[in-house]
């Protein structure tokens, strides 16, 4: 079975250090993730997202911060608009809703992190990988 | 790259750079300039003949232009700028990168390529329904383009690009066309090409041609100007043995609606016309939105200051490079057609729409500028007379 790429992107408060306590306990994560650390998850933007499955990853996950958490005020708010944007749009490309999800957490909750990542793992390990992969990024994998 | 580069001394003798007078007709005329840019038609093609070393002045004014075409339009000696460009982008792209600020991070062009995937199964068609008549198969397809993406995707200034191509669809079908829609139909690909993505851009012409073979199309119905320039110009040159008629919707009423016993109900508003770019100028299509749009009783028109062949650029094309510079056209644009003193400005183009009501929506011009805008497929679909005791369909 193919191995499938998935992208984490993590904001640097709460999910962060719940990422980082998590390392700091040794506990197992799953092989097939990228990481990306943002100063909020309002960076991140339907295009940043987009872009991700342009280049070949077969799902998305953003960590953010609870809602009343954020160090800038807004920042997951942005997260949820652009995410329902960019489900829409994921829908619409047959890519699937599912292959982008976002989640929150509080800054002491890292087995509820590690666990959503290996949830997330799984489900997308069952799902296969992305069929939209752009001519390049098929190119890529066939050469690999 | 360096400029004696023989592709590129191919391209200024194709295109007829050799032909410039340097009489500055294109300069003087070009929105992005009179807007303040640091970009000129006139010296991009003197310093290309002239002056081969200065290679980044070149380069960055190859990514500045907006391809609107009015240089073209009033140059005496047949310069193809637009070509030219086009040519330049697509040779830069390859040797040094895709460049150009891409609006919204780039997000559209994302999805374009995206489309690119031959296993892709989008399910583009959720808009269908409201009693509109579509056909699995058939001789005739109407190409929706990019018009369910932009409706999410712009959600956030409210336009509902969807509509134009319903209205389209219900307008066909009036007129007894039940019109195949492909689901598996992918962008033109009209913003990748111009943003020098040739081989992104050949891959959706191929993919689309094979959806168009496999249902058997003969005859593609397009109301965006943008993808009937790429249907109509550029996909044959990809496909060569390509044998598809590609008719505008405009053309295709304004022909229908002559033949008699078609009227339409009375607007009273006062409307005026932004001509798109790629309509009056590449297509030559000035006359017969004007036809239609005169067909409508009691609706007064007035033309803006620059119309037809002039008429100003919406201030962006292939979602590259909007800017400041951009946004001073758009407000002088809209400020030309507030000044006809209509309320109702009419468009033919999505993209038009989209810049347009984007720039409408500045809070620093505390509504100034805001008019409706709507396309001539819709204000056409809602005035038509659903006569011979038919139900208007849709509603």
């Amino acid at each position: 079975m193919v191995q499938t790429q998935l992208l984490g992107i993590f904001c640097n408060w709460s999910p962060f250090a719940c990422f980082n306590s998590a390392a700091m306990a040794h506990l197992k994560m799953p092989s097939n993730f990228g990481f990306i650390r943002v100063m909020c998850i309002g960076r991140i933007n339907q295009a940043l997202i987009l872009r991700a499955f342009e280049h070949g990853a077969d799902g998305v996950i953003l960590l953010e911060c609870k809602d009343e958490d954020c160090r800038y005020g807004p920042g997951p708010e942005v997260g949820h608009s652009n995410v329902a944007k960019a489900r829409k749009l994921l829908h619409l490309l047959g890519i699937g809703q599912s292959r982008l999800v976002e989640q929150s957490f509080g800054a002491h909750e890292k087995s509820e992190l590690v666990k959503a990542l290996w949830d997330f793992s799984e489900q997308i390990q069952a799902m296969g990988p992305n069929p939209a992969k752009p001519g390049q990024e098929r190119g890529i994998q066939r050469e690999a | 790259m360096k400029l004696d580069d023989p592709r590129i001394k191919g391209f200024i003798r194709d295109k007829s750079l050799f032909m410039c007078l340097e009489c500055g007709k294109c300069s003087a005329s070009c929105p992005r300039m009179l807007s303040g840019k640091e970009y000129s038609p006139r010296l991009l093609a003197h310093k290309l003949i002239a002056e081969p070393d200065s290679e980044s002045f070149i380069e960055n004014s190859v990514w500045e232009c907006l391809t609107c075409g009015l240089c073209e339009e009033r140059c005496p000696s047949g310069v193809q700028v637009n070509r030219f460009i086009m040519e330049m982008r697509t040779l830069l792209a390859g040797t040094k990168g895709l460049k150009g600020y891409r609006s919204h991070d780039g997000a559209l062009h994302s999805w374009m390529r995206l489309m690119t995937s031959p296993d892709l199964k989008q399910d583009r068609l959720g808009w269908l329904g409201d009693g509109l008549k579509v056909a699995k198969s058939g001789p005739v397809a109407f190409f929706t383009g990019c018009a369910p993406y932009f409706d999410v995707f712009f959600s956030g200034i409210e336009v509902d690009t969807l509509s134009i191509v319903r209205d389209s669809i219900r307008l066909l079908n009036f007129l007894e066309i039940v019109p195949v829609v492909l689901e598996k139909e992918r962008c033109c690909g009209h913003d990748l090409l111009w943003t020098g993505d040739r081989e992104n851009f050949e891959a959706l012409c191929r993919l689309n041609y094979k959806e168009f073979q496999a249902a058997g199309i003969e005859e593609v119905i397009v109301s965006c100007p943008e993808c009937y320039q790429v249907l109509g110009q550029y996909m044959p040159e990809v496909i060569p043995e390509m044998k598809l008629k590609v008719t505008l919707l405009s053309d295709l009423l304004r022909r229908e609606i002559s033949k008699g016993g078609i009227t339409f109900k009375p607007l009273k508003r006062r409307a005026t016309y932004q001509d798109p770019c790629r309509l009056a100028r590449m297509a030559g299509s000035c006359e017969t939105p004007r036809a239609l749009i005169q067909m409508i009783p009691e609706m007064g028109f007035k033309e803006m200051k620059n119309s037809g062949r002039s008429a100003i650029c919406c201030g962006n094309s292939g979602f590259i490079n909007c800017d400041a510079y951009s946004k001073r056209i758009q407000v002088e644009r809209l400020q030309e057609a507030k000044a006809t003193k209509s309320d109702l400005l009419i468009t033919a183009c999505p993209k038009c729409m989209i810049h347009l009501t984007c720039a409408m929506r500045d809070p620093y011009k505390h509504g100034s500028l805001s008019m409706q805008i709507r396309d001539l497929v819709s204000v056409l679909a809602d005035q038509i007379e659903w006569s011979k005791g038919e139900e208007r369909i849709g509603q």
